[in-house]
């Protein structure tokens, strides 16, 4: 029953967001027409002469007004949080239904006794020495490279789903390791609540900027507060790109739980069978 | 012809082999670990391409997520293919 009303509530909430996608506010009420820019182009004029004069391609309208619309410096996480954010929603809810469907593949056999046992760290019979040290030394410096990807994914090589498959790999070290104390299931609910309350607020994220669009960088425009950050080369801000690093943050979030959970479980499974 | 194409045909070459070798293989084990050791030169091949983003989620990936999870799987299942 609770779940009939709960699931009739997010029925109901998808579809006034179909509703609430017709008002934007400067054309009238009109749907927004899909891959049209926001802005007229602004075209930086080439002194060389007349050859660049206008944008052709979209990949020339990103190179030429990227760092300028959504202010970050890295014109590959721009394209990917900004101009191409509803793809990379649609990515990480692929991600999320992945661990779910790893969840419920598993879910009778997880529930068995022997599987919720605690780990332990220490060194284990047939387990090397290297091994546990190395995982010891390397956890937190993974997990720290991980999480300085995500959020610098706006100014340099990097973002969200790098930072979080970087952090996650740390994770399997040390399960490989055993180096940590961890109870299995406690940590995958832990997870999986953080995962999912992580893309509540994405999408909370994007529906902020529906004065224009869903997802619309809303931070990043001239009047916001954000935007008193120089840009260029030198304009390396962590707070440059308005919504960019928020978003990069959920991803990267996201990614580190989601391949978390997935790594736990296999972990399990192939510790005790 | 300047070193870094000279490099880069190697490594191509090498990516190539590893993925014959690794579809070739017997031993699933061994079949996981050279396809960890072929996304490590993929993960160099996409640095000299001017990939960096690219290069990290390969390295990160295709090198320790999978194979963790294709070791994994084989200790699960069965180690010799048929």
């Amino acid at each position: 029953m609770k779940i009939k009303i709960v699931s009739f509530l997010a029925l109901l909430v998808l579809l006034g967001f179909l509703f609430i996608m017709v008002i934007p506010s400067e054309q009238g009420w009109n749907i927004h027409e899909i891959g049209k820019p926001l802005r007229n182009p602004d075209v930086f004029k080439d002194p060389e002469g007349s050859k660049y004069d206008h944008v052709k391609t979209m990949d020339d309208y990103f190179l030429r007004n990227g760092q300028r619309e959504t202010g970050s410096n890295n014109i590959v996480t721009s394209v990917v949080f900004d101009y191409r954010g509803f793809d990379t929603l649609g990515e990480s809810t692929v991600l999320f239904l992945t661990m779910s469907s790893i969840y419920m593949l598993f879910y009778q056999l997880l529930r068995k006794k022997k599987y919720c046992v605690v780990f332990t760290p220490g060194l284990h019979k047939g387990k090397s020495r290297i091994v546990f040290y190395s995982a010891v030394f390397l956890f937190p410096l993974i997990l720290t490279y991980g999480f300085y990807l995500i959020l610098h994914g706006h100014l340099s090589p990097g973002g969200g789903f790098q930072g979080g498959a970087v952090a996650a790999s740390g994770v399997a070290l040390s399960l490989i390791g055993s180096s940590f104390s961890l109870d299995p299931t406690k940590t995958r609910k832990a997870l999986a609540l953080v995962e999912a309350i992580v893309l509540v607020l994405i999408v909370t994220l994007g529906l902020s900027g529906l004065s224009s669009s869903f997802l619309f960088n809303f931070l990043a425009t001239p009047d916001s507060f954000l935007n008193s950050v120089e840009l260029g080369f030198t304009g390396s801000d962590l707070t440059s790109g308005g919504i960019l690093p928020l978003y990069s943050l959920g991803e990267g979030i996201q990614v580190f739980c989601g391949m978390s959970i997935i790594l736990i479980m296999f972990f399990i499974i192939g510790r005790e069978t | 012809m300047n070193l870094v194409s000279v490099v880069f045909m190697i490594l191509s070459i090498l990516i190539v082999l590893g993925a014959v070798v690794s579809l070739l293989l017997k031993d699933l084990l061994a079949s996981s670990v050279v396809f960890s050791a072929l996304s490590l030169v993929l993960t160099v091949v996409f640095f000299l391409l001017d990939a960096p983003d690219v290069a990290i989620a390969e390295a990160s990936v295709g090198a320790a997520l999978t194979t963790v999870i294709f070791v994994i799987s084989v200790k699960v299942t069965k180690r010799r293919e048929e």
